[in-house]
């Protein structure tokens, strides 16, 4: 169990992270996930001691590490880290890099051997036991990291944006690969990355930060489906923005030319944010009606551009959109669901993503 | 909370304390200074001798005299205060009115200890004169005459013990009391009696009677003590520590303050530990040789400048080392882009053997050099003027070419100093991006048009860089233009300077002009080439690099690669065997292949004199405490560069620079004025101050070495041991220090290697028990034999070659140069 209280750190007294509290549960798979230099690294270097907090406590099963004038130092944490760079060391070899954390807690060779061909075997690299890192590719050197990172049996498993240097396909089979190995032994993740949907398909829980503010933290679900400000929506799958005027059982979107239903409290300038699964074009048959001005083929879907009244609205239809519609066809707009977000005045700048 | 603002109050106050300490000392060495002014003490030692005395008095005091004066009964110790009262008085007015003063001024009633203390020293340092044979009868007749010699001071009638009767005889009144006095002194003490050595100090040191009897009270009353002796006696030493001491309280404090942590940092104190090394023996030195270009007299004036430029030898060698420079400059420069270009991006034949051939010139001592030369383009026995004389039918006269001129000084700087541009440019061709060139291949344009419009722009900075590398090395060269400018008459500003400090003091004075030109010139260029261009420029020892895509040079391959070939045989080949056959030679004029004109005495006579052995064993010694300690510098300067935030470590990386850029003569100079006692430190004529010498010259290469290595290592690799459970101490060993070690040790090399042949600095250096290996082969070609001279120098290239290899082996063939 991970437990951070009114944390903070500023590097030259610029802050990096302003007041982070969060409990992490044992065996829990936490993702901090924001735009880089949101301060998420730095949590997690706060975490594994690589970083002094400016203020504020951090206790690792119930035992404070860091807080006040105690600082306990990384190697004294037990925990498990794999870095971004992989950071397996070039002079030894996959056998010795992933024993190294065993022969520093003197474990006897034997049980080194037994436990790192077990860990090996588990990231599937036994056969390359006597290979020097070097030899081997960027999707295997990350496995080496993290057998080195769980050999030793950390009750905590800090990973720094493991799977950015990896090809796409490999990224994907790596994704379940942690969220399989840490779930089965009941290992609590803190997981860094920029990439949203590798926080939606590997975390019980996501933190969304963005300069130093955690901006919501809760499942994915909720997340994309209650961002609390457009921000959130926005990083966490793909929304178009439309200013507009809500009153009792409607909001006037003045770019559309056209009100539509809506069942909000909210009143006066609002927001109102569509995601394009959330539109469904139609043959043109009354109610708010647009113009195709682009589409792309995708495979499985076609993403349509869809000009109503000034503006351009984005839809995702079928793959074989493409087969009844063509570009310049006036169609049917509909909004299934979408977000209403108070207008106050700043939601372009918080959109900017500040690095 | 209370526990959290506690610190850094502690802390501060600590550094308030150490602040005030420094600026007491400061105060209390002024002080002693002044004291020691004011008392007219010619010099601080006298102090010493004046503490050395008080205790030896003491000493003395308790051992003889208390024991054979309380012997006395109490008439005869009042009778003996008395006596002895009025022989002080006597004694002192012999120094005039002051004596007698002095005398009046002391309150003696009963206080025999002062009287006769005051009186034991005072004849110890110039009382009644004793023969030498006298004194030493009184002492081998020892305690047995002492009674009787007492009971003849109290009683004129009582006889004089036989041993030492004669220098009593004649004389009468208090003039044989005294002597009788002396003589019982000496014959008490014996063997423990003052040592003569601390009396010979205290004379030269206090050489005015009036003072004399104030140390003598000093002496008797002990008003000295061990702290207060010490102030008095290093004065300098105090106020030197004193300012270090506060200067480093200070920068503490702002460093904290700006960084809002007060907490102590070990890192902090190696920071200022190095710091103060660089200061005390690098930036005073040096700022201290420029001050006292301007002020000679203590006051602001030119009047050195003048006297230098007027002088005509010393505005020649202005003008020569700037031309040579220059010259050296272009020369080195157009060999060095060709070779790097066809070695680091064409396909030329055996383009890795020239490229360790090439770079290989760069660990030559170059005097070695300029002994080759010298002994091929003489006008009169020169091996290639003999050719060119055959070969144009010219008269037996001196010539055609000349190595003792400007234009010979030119070619051999430039064979030895193109390297320097050659490994900066080429280091800067092997990192280049590959895929630059290929667009530009790819847009149409010819490897030529390639050459031309991308490359040679791309590699602009470090042409220059090199280029300007070049022209300071060639600059502040002391060995070259001493062996062949001096025969020539050609001279530069570094000979002068070498020539100016063996005249004296006034010499050293006027040294200081000319290492202003030359300091102006580096300084000036260091920040060019560090400020203006970019800061990675410098020479470091190739590590691995991408292999770019090579140019076929086609047709031209084979043409190309034999220019280069001749180039190397010129410029490597040829001067290198000319040594190595000198060295077998008797008759240097002579070929070594004419009949029984070949020998191995050289080698035999030279390697086995005990002179040289003692030469190569300090040069040894030197080079590997420096090498040693430098690298231990280097080590903790990259972690502190690489690894930390630590404001102000740029500092000392700054200092070093700087210290590498200076011209050697000039750091020489720059200790000889300083470290001879007058700023509190003397290593004058030790072996200390070469050491020190040698460090700040080549601590750079050491350290940009190991700089760029731990550069190479990512940080995480260090974390992700941390991680694992190791210790600062153990991921320093097992993952760090496994990693950089082939850094570190060519970064021990690349110090070792010219602190071990060193000879601008050691020339001005050595004492007659520290002379190097270097000097002495100097002397030889100089004044002994050149064939021995030769066999020297081939020995010590092959030892460098040697070292060279072992490098290699060491780390694997990822370095070596």
């Amino acid at each position: 169990m991970i437990q951070i209280t009114n944390l903070t750190k500023s590097f030259d007294g610029v802050p990096v992270l302003k007041t982070f509290n969060a409990t992490f549960a044992d065996g829990e798979f936490i993702t901090l996930l924001g735009p880089s230099g949101c301060g998420k690294t730095t949590i997690l270097r706060m975490i594994a001691g690589f970083e002094i907090p400016t203020t504020g406590e951090i206790c690792l099963d119930g035992k404070l590490v860091s807080g006040g004038k105690t600082f306990l130092p990384p190697e004294k944490r037990d925990i498990g880290m794999v870095f971004q760079s992989y950071a397996v060391w070039p002079h030894m070899n996959v056998f010795d890099n992933v024993a190294y954390p065993l022969e520093i807690k003197h474990v006897p060779k034997d049980e080194i051997k037994t436990r790192v061909e077990e860990m090996l075997a588990t990231v599937h690299l036994s056969q390359y036991a006597d290979r020097l890192p070097s030899q081997l590719s960027g999707g295997q050197q990350q496995r080496i990291a993290l057998a080195r990172a769980l050999v030793a049996k950390p009750k905590i498993l800090l990973l720094d944006e493991p799977l950015s240097n990896l090809d796409a396909k490999l990224r994907e089979t790596m994704r379940f690969e942690i969220r399989d190995i840490t779930r089965e032994r009941g290992i609590g993740v803190v997981y860094v990355t920029h990439d949203q949907t590798e926080a939606m398909a590997m975390s019980d829980r996501i933190f969304l930060i963005n300069d130093g503010v955690i901006q919501q933290s809760g499942t994915p679900e909720e997340i994309y489906n209650n961002p609390v400000n457009p921000f959130v929506a926005d990083f966490l799958g793909k929304v178009d923005f439309f200013p507009g005027t809500a009153a009792e059982g409607e909001i006037t979107i003045p770019s559309w030319g056209v009100s539509i239903p809506s069942a909000t409290e909210r009143r006066g300038a609002v927001i109102v944010a569509i995601r394009p699964e959330n539109i469904r074009l139609s043959k043109s048959n009354g109610g708010i009606t647009g113009t195709i001005t682009r589409m792309t083929y995708l495979g499985d879907v076609t993403d349509c551009r869809v000009q109503v009244g000034e503006s351009i609205v984005r839809a995702v239809e079928d793959g074989d959109f493409r087969r009844h519609f063509k570009a310049n066809d006036t169609v049917t707009v509909a909004v299934r669901e979408f977000m209403v977000f108070p207008d106050d005045g700043s939601t372009q700048e918080q959109l900017q993503i500040r690095t | 909370m209370s526990a959290q603002s506690r610190g850094p109050l502690i802390t501060k106050l600590t550094l308030a304390l150490v602040f005030l300490l420094g600026i007491a000392l400061i105060f209390q060495g002024a002080a002693a200074l002044r004291e020691n002014d004011s008392a007219g003490f010619s010099s601080e030692a006298a102090f010493e001798a004046i503490y050395e005395l008080s205790k030896e008095v003491d000493a003395d005091w308790n051992a003889l005299l208390k024991p054979a004066l309380s012997a006395l009964s109490d008439e005869e110790a009042a009778a003996l205060n008395d006596i002895s009262a009025e022989l002080l008085r006597e004694n002192w007015s012999e120094r005039g009115a002051v004596g007698t003063e002095a005398f009046e001024a002391l309150d003696l009633e009963n206080d025999a200890e002062t009287v006769q203390k005051l009186l034991y020293i005072s004849y110890a340092v110039g009382g009644p004169k004793l023969s030498a044979s006298v004194k030493k009868a009184a002492e081998t007749a020892g305690a047995e005459i002492a009674p009787a010699l007492l009971k003849a001071v109290l009683d004129e009638n009582a006889p004089v013990p036989e041993a030492v009767t004669k220098p009593v005889e004649k004389l009468e009144g208090t003039a044989r009391q005294a002597m009788l006095m002396k003589l019982y002194y000496a014959s008490l003490s014996g063997s423990s009696q003052l040592k003569t050595a601390s009396v010979n100090e205290f004379k030269k040191g206090v050489r005015d009677k009036a003072l004399q009897l104030d140390a003598f009270r000093m002496i008797a009353s002990g008003e000295l003590t061990p702290l207060r002796q010490f102030i008095l006696s290093h004065a300098r030493t105090v106020i030197l520590c004193g300012v270090l001491l506060s200067l480093d309280a200070l920068l503490l404090a702002f460093m904290m303050a700006a960084d809002r942590v007060w907490r102590f940092d070990i890192k902090w104190l190696i920071i200022l530990a190095i710091l103060d090394f660089l200061l005390v023996f690098q930036l005073m030195p040096l700022i201290y040789t420029v001050v006292k270009a301007f002020f000679p007299d203590s006051h602001f004036s030119l009047e050195t400048f003048r006297r230098l430029y007027s002088y005509k030898l010393n505005f020649d060698a202005l003008r020569n080392t700037l031309l040579a420079s220059f010259a050296t400059m272009l020369l080195g420069t157009l060999f060095a882009f060709p070779l790097a270009w066809l070695v680091g991006r064409t396909n030329l034949y055996g383009r890795r053997f020239f490229r360790s051939l090439f770079v290989l010139t760069y660990m030559v001592p170059p005097y070695v050099g300029a002994m080759a030369w010298l002994r091929l383009l003489n006008p009169n026995v020169g091996t290639v003027n003999h050719w060119l004389r055959v070969l144009l039918h010219l008269s037996d006269a001196p010539g055609p070419l000349n190595v003792y001129s400007l234009p010979g000084l030119i070619w051999v700087l430039s064979t030895f100093y193109y390297p320097y541009a050659f490994i900066t440019i080429s280091r800067a061709m092997e990192k280049m991006d590959p895929s630059l060139e290929e667009a530009s291949r790819a847009s149409g344009a010819s490897p030529l048009k390639t050459l031309v419009t991308v490359t040679l722009p791309l590699m602009t900075p470090s042409l220059i860089s090199g280029a300007l590398l070049v022209f300071v090395s060639a600059a502040s060269c002391y060995g070259i233009p001493s062996i062949i400018g001096a025969p020539g008459r050609v001279h530069t500003v570094t000979t002068r300077i070498v020539e100016y400090v063996s005249l004296g003091q006034q010499g050293i004075n006027d040294a200081t002009g000319l290492s202003v030109f030359l300091l102006t010139i580096a300084v000036v260029i260091l920040f060019l080439s560090d400020v203006v261009l970019a800061r990675k420029q410098y020479i470091t020892v190739s590590g691995k690099s991408v292999q770019p895509a090579l140019v076929d040079l086609r047709s031209w391959r084979v043409p190309l690669t034999a220019l280069v070939t001749l180039f190397a045989v010129i410029v490597i080949l040829i001067p290198f065997a000319t040594i190595l056959f000198t060295s077998f030679k008797i008759d240097v004029g002579k070929s070594v292949l004419r009949a029984g004109n070949f020998t191995l005495g050289n080698w035999k006579t030279i390697f086995g004199r005990a002179e040289t052995l003692h030469c190569l064993k300090n040069s040894l010694l030197y080079a590997t405490i420096t090498a040693t300690v430098g690298i231990v510098i280097a080590c903790t300067m990259s972690y502190l560069l690489q690894r930390t935030r630590i404001r102000g470590r740029k500092i000392p990386d700054f200092l070093i620079t700087l210290g590498s850029g200076t011209p050697s003569v000039v750091i020489a100079l720059s200790l000889i004025m300083t470290m001879k006692g007058n700023f509190g430190i003397n290593i004058y004529n030790t072996a200390y101050i070469m050491i020190i010498a040698y460090l700040i010259k080549y601590l750079m290469m050491g350290m940009r070495t190991v700089v760029s290595a731990m550069s190479q290592i990512h940080v995480s690799l260090e974390e992700s041991s941390q991680i694992s459970g190791a210790s600062w101490l153990r991921t320093m060993y097992r993952i760090t220090g496994r990693l950089i070690f082939p850094s570190i040790a060519a970064g021990w090399f690349l110090i070792f290697i010219p602190s071990f042949y060193e000879l601008s600095m050691t020339t001005l250096l050595y004492s007659s028990n520290t002379k190097t290996i270097g000097f002495q082969l100097y002397e030889y070609w100089t004044f002994t034999s050149q064939p021995m001279a030769c066999a020297m120098a081939f020995g010590i290239l092959m030892f460098v070659m040697l070292l060279n290899f072992l490098l290699g082996r060491l780390t694997k063939g990822a370095f070596s140069i």
